[in-house]
């Protein structure tokens, strides 16, 4: 079985949320200090992939369209085990996600596949329309949030999680796109050394242009305007007593405020 | 890898689970192992997990979350390997840090290890917290940027982020001024030493760490470090390579060691309590450094020092080592290491227990609040000790 | 998690139980040359309470309880012959009172030797019990239920003959004292009340031990130790029933040993002597040395090194650190030990070191006087090479061989495996094999007691 995966480097945010600065544009973060790492739904949607390979053989390619330092995630793909990886030569600031789509959509129709697996969405900008828009310009049925996968004879069974816990069952016939919700599976580690030794596999770039993709054709129908921070928040309230008594009151605040 | 590929596969089947690996010498407590204190199942302690690595290289057992949480549940403390009678005994660490490394390769390890792996990648430091903010803790401190100064304070990962501890490496910086010790830091350029990452098992992180930290030292003419962390000083002097530099590595407490002994330090306030020093893994039985603390807390006036049943080379670690201070294997229960030893301390009498690592700082500063002993014993860095004893400057 | 598990996660907490493959591989395995047997479950208690409600599960649920200690009978005692649960005792390790002036200490089961030892040097320093010379993870518990030994049995007997009472938990749910404190007195006697031996000797096959209240003994200072070597096996017998005769000596063993070729040939005789001042422990050695040894030394028949008022012999630690498993460097060891005629010494040395030659093991002979030489425990040990199956094989061999060899020569084997057991069962009186029957009926109809060890057909 032959299974694309997308993957997306973002910035790493998630212990630096209070250092976040706008840029002089106003329409990106200041990424100077900001690590890169791999999007966490495509983690899964990668070790999903990987252990379907496993399962049934076959092979597993991992795409991109990304800037050269994107080639990073692509390394640490093949390190978890890809056969392949492509990247498409693109500036990542284009945020419509149309445009990408028809990038992608470009490159995975010369590829093999029986299944193309995206994470449900990414860090950064949060759209989660990249996977069922690249579904369409495929013609390919997709199922969006999947949280449980089982393949089998030309089928993927899959069950995706709505909200309060609640699962959908369906069945799709292959090929078809999946979008991977967090929590499928548990992403394996990829060493230092096994980084290095990925080097080896192969890793092909290639130009828009040689996807027959115009500059043109990929102007966005989505612009932004403009990024601001939330203002932070002014309330502080010190709880007082001994351990049980200020839990308690914190449960009571939580309850009162819906937040539990 | 095959069993027959594993570094020791000639020795890993010698174990005989004879189980002095559990004890101290003096036989006191069967649980001086920090695993094998908290579970008090077979397959914690030294003899079982070797067990169950040789099983499971050996393809009799199949990796599973639990053998990989037992694995790493393993402190690299060092009291089997001091109390293993056997002509192998001082590869045991070593030998679970292999078999770790061959699950790191496999990629199958516990999801907290993945994450504090992780984050030192992306980060510097285990926390995942921001490369920075690792200088803040220097804020309202007037220490130094490393420009060149005799020795360069290497404060580490815990130091640098964990509130508790970054009160002990202020104290340190106050107590090296009032030394008159010419030093500087790194700040935000210090990125972690890897000794933890070295023994979970991440040889090649902790190789790239290595290199890097010694190349910056190189190009800052680093020749002498101190260390608050007793981890960096154990990876800087033992396992770094040295390439084409020299540089000499303290502990701090050896060099206020040396501060006192050469009268250069004034400690003349004193500290009135009766205290106990809890010898920390990586100093003590890694170093066989257990002089150097104790002669400093003595030469403070008003220090009466007494010494818990299990100390020196018999030390109960305090369950923070391998990682656990942050992925926490050994923690949730009373029988937790870490509060165990709380206990052992309350026993002397003493009002004051004496850390010289900040991992063991927070370890047992969380487990005293957990015994409710928080209103009699105190947890407190030797640097802290020794910044008190330090008389104002002026008037 | 089965039910089963569940119920006993509800007596002991979750974090004391596991059906998980890597506890079930762990306790499966001997540390001898036993094959492995696979418990269900592992489960371990803190309590008298939780033992009782897990052996009332096991009678419910008709599923086999094996109580273990430090695991270091190496016989096969403690494996799950028929699956079920492995009560790990080892969690109740509380040294519960020491009565100075009756001389006892009453200990939980799992209390470890070490930590005995430990505890009574500094807290009772003029106070000892018989240190068998295990590892110190073996249990007190373990060691009286299986009629052990220790370095006081020259003097004053097996471990079990220290007894002064038992907690114990039937294996159908009951808790039972049995001696003096079954009256709520002082744990200080079992007599003069009806002998209730169903526990010692029983390797745990007809109830689970809780609590002993052990028996201590005199500590002097000083202790001493000397050893007389010589070559003629053939005078031992004698030597030692002299040397038990003066009642002046302490452990006495006698030990012949292929390694290291320094002692190859040779025959030893370990005298430990103790005295609370020089003058006691000159007319003790005294005794010893120029008494009964005197002539031997004369005659040029053997030498003695020590015992002597200015050579300061290293003693070994107590408990002792052993390295004897690694001789093959193949972590495995077991050894026969049997209750053996002291006569018997020399025919035993022969013949053991004829069934070492044979199985390519170097010869590792020793017999721990017990009593005032009524008897001694005789050991046969065998080092393996656990990662080869042709050096497991060789060693189990030999160890079936020593069995035979010590009924063969008018001995019992002490804590057999099966193989041992059986070989015993065969050769006992009908009627007394037939009571043995009735009691472990009696006291476990459901038959979930360490089935499949010591059962009579």
């Amino acid at each position: 079985m032959d299974i694309v995966v997308a993957v997306k480097q973002v910035p790493d945010t998630s212990e630096v949320v209070d250092v976040i600065k706008i840029d002089a544009s106003g329409k990106d973060i200041e990424r100077g200090t900001l690590v890169s790492k791999i999007n966490e739904w495509d983690e899964y949607a990668l070790e999903e992939a990987l252990q379907w390979k496993q399962k049934l053989g076959g092979t597993v390619t991992a795409v991109a369209a990304g800037p050269g330092e994107w080639d990073d995630t692509l390394r640490r793909a093949l390190a978890m085990g890809a056969d392949r990886a492509v990247r498409v030569d693109e500036d990542a600031t284009v945020i419509d996600c149309s445009a990408v789509a028809r990038t992608l959509a470009a490159l995975i129709r010369r590829l093999p596949y029986d299944l193309v697996v995206f994470g449900a969405q990414s860090e950064d900008f949060g759209s989660a329309q990249l996977g069922p828009m690249v579904a369409e310009m495929l013609g390919i049925p997709h199922a969006a949030l999947v949280i449980r996968l089982q393949v089998e004879e030309g089928e993927a069974h899959v069950e995706r999680e709505l909200e309060g816990g609640t699962r959908e069952l369906y069945t799709l016939r292959l090929p078809a796109l999946l979008t991977i919700q967090t929590g499928i599976n548990r992403p394996r580690y990829v060493s230092f050394a096994s980084v290095r030794k990925a080097r080896e596999k192969e890793l092909s770039v290639m130009s828009l242009d040689e996807l027959g993709l115009s500059p043109e054709a990929l102007t966005p129908a989505v612009e932004l305007d403009r990024l601001e921070l939330v203002p932070a928040g002014k309330r502080a309230q010190l709880l007082s007593g001994s351990a049980e008594e200020a839990a308690a009151k914190l449960a009571e605040i939580l309850r009162d405020s819906g937040v539990i | 890898m095959a069993l027959t590929e594993y570094k020791y596969s000639d020795v890993i089947h010698r174990c005989f689970r004879c189980g002095y690996c559990k004890f101290p010498t003096s036989f006191v407590e069967v649980n001086n192992c920090p695993a094998y204190a908290r579970y008090r199942l077979e397959s914690y302690s030294t003899g079982g997990r070797l067990w169950l690595i040789r099983a499971w290289l050996n393809d009799e057992l199949d990796w599973s979350e639990h053998l990989g949480e037992i694995v790493y549940s393993c402190a690299a403390c060092k009291n089997c390997a001091e109390q293993c009678p056997l002509p192998f005994s001082g590869d045991i660490v070593d030998m679970i840090v292999a078999a770790k490394g061959e699950m790191v390769e496999r990629g199958s390890i516990p999801s907290a290890v993945k994450e504090f792996l992780e984050n030192v990648d992306r980060q510097g430091n285990p926390y995942g917290t921001a490369r920075s903010k690792r200088g803040e803790w220097m804020e309202g401190t007037d220490i130094e940027e490393y420009r060149g100064q005799e020795f360069l304070y290497y404060v580490g990962c815990v130091g640098s982020y964990d509130t508790r501890a970054q009160q002990a490496a202020r104290a340190l910086g106050r107590v090296l001024q009032k030394g008159g010790v010419s030093f500087g830091v790194l700040g935000n350029k210090e990125n972690c030493d890897g000794n933890d990452v070295g023994k979970l098992g991440e040889a090649g992180l902790f190789e790239a760490l290595a290199e890097e930290n010694v190349r910056q030292f190189k190009d800052l003419g680093v020749r002498r470090i101190v260390t608050l962390s007793p981890h960096a000083f154990n990876a800087i002097k033992n396992d770094y390579p040295r390439l084409d530099s020299a540089f000499e590595v303290l502990h701090y407490t050896q060099l206020l060691r040396d501060l006192v002994r050469a009268r250069k330090l004034d400690v003349s306030s004193g500290f009135n309590a009766k205290l106990t020093y809890h010898d920390p893994c990586f100093l003590g039985r890694w170093n066989m450094e257990y002089e150097a603390p104790r002669e400093v807390l003595r030469t403070i006036p008003g220090v009466e020092l007494v010494e818990m049943e299990r100390h020196r080379a018999d030390a109960l670690c305090c369950g923070g080592g391998g990682g656990n201070f942050y992925t926490d294997f050994l923690g949730g229960s009373e029988d937790s290491p870490s509060r165990i030893r709380a206990r052992d301390a309350c026993a002397t009498g003493a009002s004051v227990v004496a850390t010289a690592c900040p991992n063991c700082l927070t370890m047992l500063e969380d487990a005293v609040k957990a015994e409710g002993l928080d209103d009699r014993l105190k947890v407190m860095d030797i640097s802290e000790i020794v910044s008190e004893a330090c008389p104002p400057k002026g008037n | 998690m089965d039910s089963i598990c569940q119920s006993l996660a509800e007596i002991v907490g979750e974090s004391h139980v596991s059906n998980r493959p890597e506890e079930l591989y762990v306790y499966s395995r001997d540390l001898g040359t036993a094959e492995p047997h696979l418990p269900q479950y592992v489960v371990s208690p803190r309590t008298t309470e939780e033992v009782q409600q897990v052996v009332k599960l096991a009678n419910r649920e008709k599923i086999p309880v094996v109580p273990l200690g430090g695991g270091l009978t190496l016989a096969g005692l403690v494996m799950p012959l028929k699956g079920g649960i492995v009560l790990d005792m080892k969690r109740m390790d509380s040294i519960l009172e020491v009565n100075e002036r009756a001389r006892y200490v009453l200990v939980e089961a799992g209390v470890s030797q070490g930590k005995l030892v430990a505890y009574l040097d500094r807290h009772h320093p003029n106070l000892v019990h018989s240190e068998p010379g295990a590892p110190g993870q073996a249990t007190v518990a373990g060691n009286v239920a299986i009629h052990g030994q220790g370095d006081l049995a020259q003097p004053y007997g097996f471990n079990s003959d220290m007894v002064n009472g038992l907690e114990v938990v039937l294996p159908t749910g009951e808790v039972c004292r049995i001696g003096s404190c079954s009256l709520g007195q002082q744990w200080f006697t079992q007599h003069p009340l009806p002998d209730l031996g169903l526990f010692l000797g029983w390797c745990g096959t007809t109830g689970i031990i809780t609590k002993v209240s052990l028996r201590l003994f005199p500590r002097k200072r000083i202790r001493d130790m000397g050893v007389f070597v010589l070559e003629d096996g053939d005078l031992v017998p004698d030597i030692l029933y002299r040397i038990s005769h003066t009642e002046m000596a302490g452990d006495l063993i006698a030990w012949s040993q292929e390694l290291p070729v320094t002692v190859s040939g040779l025959h030893n005789i370990s005298i430990f002597i103790s005295g609370d001042s020089e003058e006691e422990m000159e007319l003790k050695r005294k005794l010893i040395r120029v008494g009964i040894l005197g002539e031997y030394i004369r005659s040029g028949t053997g030498g003695l090194i020590g015992l002597s008022a200015n050579v300061r012999p290293r003693l070994p630690r107590r408990p002792p650190v052993s390295t004897i498993q690694d001789i093959k460097k193949g972590g495995g060891f077991e050894y026969v030990g049997a209750i053996m005629p002291v006569d018997t010494y020399p025919e035993c040395c022969r013949r053991g070191a004829d069934i070492s030659a044979r199985h390519d093991i170097a010869y590792t002979l020793l017999g721990r006087v017990i009593g005032r030489s009524h008897a001694m425990m005789f050991s046969w040990s065998y080092v393996f090479n656990r990662a080869d199956e042709d050096s497991v094989r060789e060693a189990r061999e030999a160890l079936y061989e020593s069995d035979d060899l010590a009924l063969e020569l008018g001995g019992i084997p002490w804590k057999p495996g099966v193989y041992g057991q059986r070989a015993v069962m065969e050769r006992m009186d009908p009627n007394t094999l037939s009571l043995m029957k009735k009691v472990k009926e009696l006291l476990d109809p459901n038959g979930i007691m360490n089935p499949g060890n010591w059962e009579v057909s």
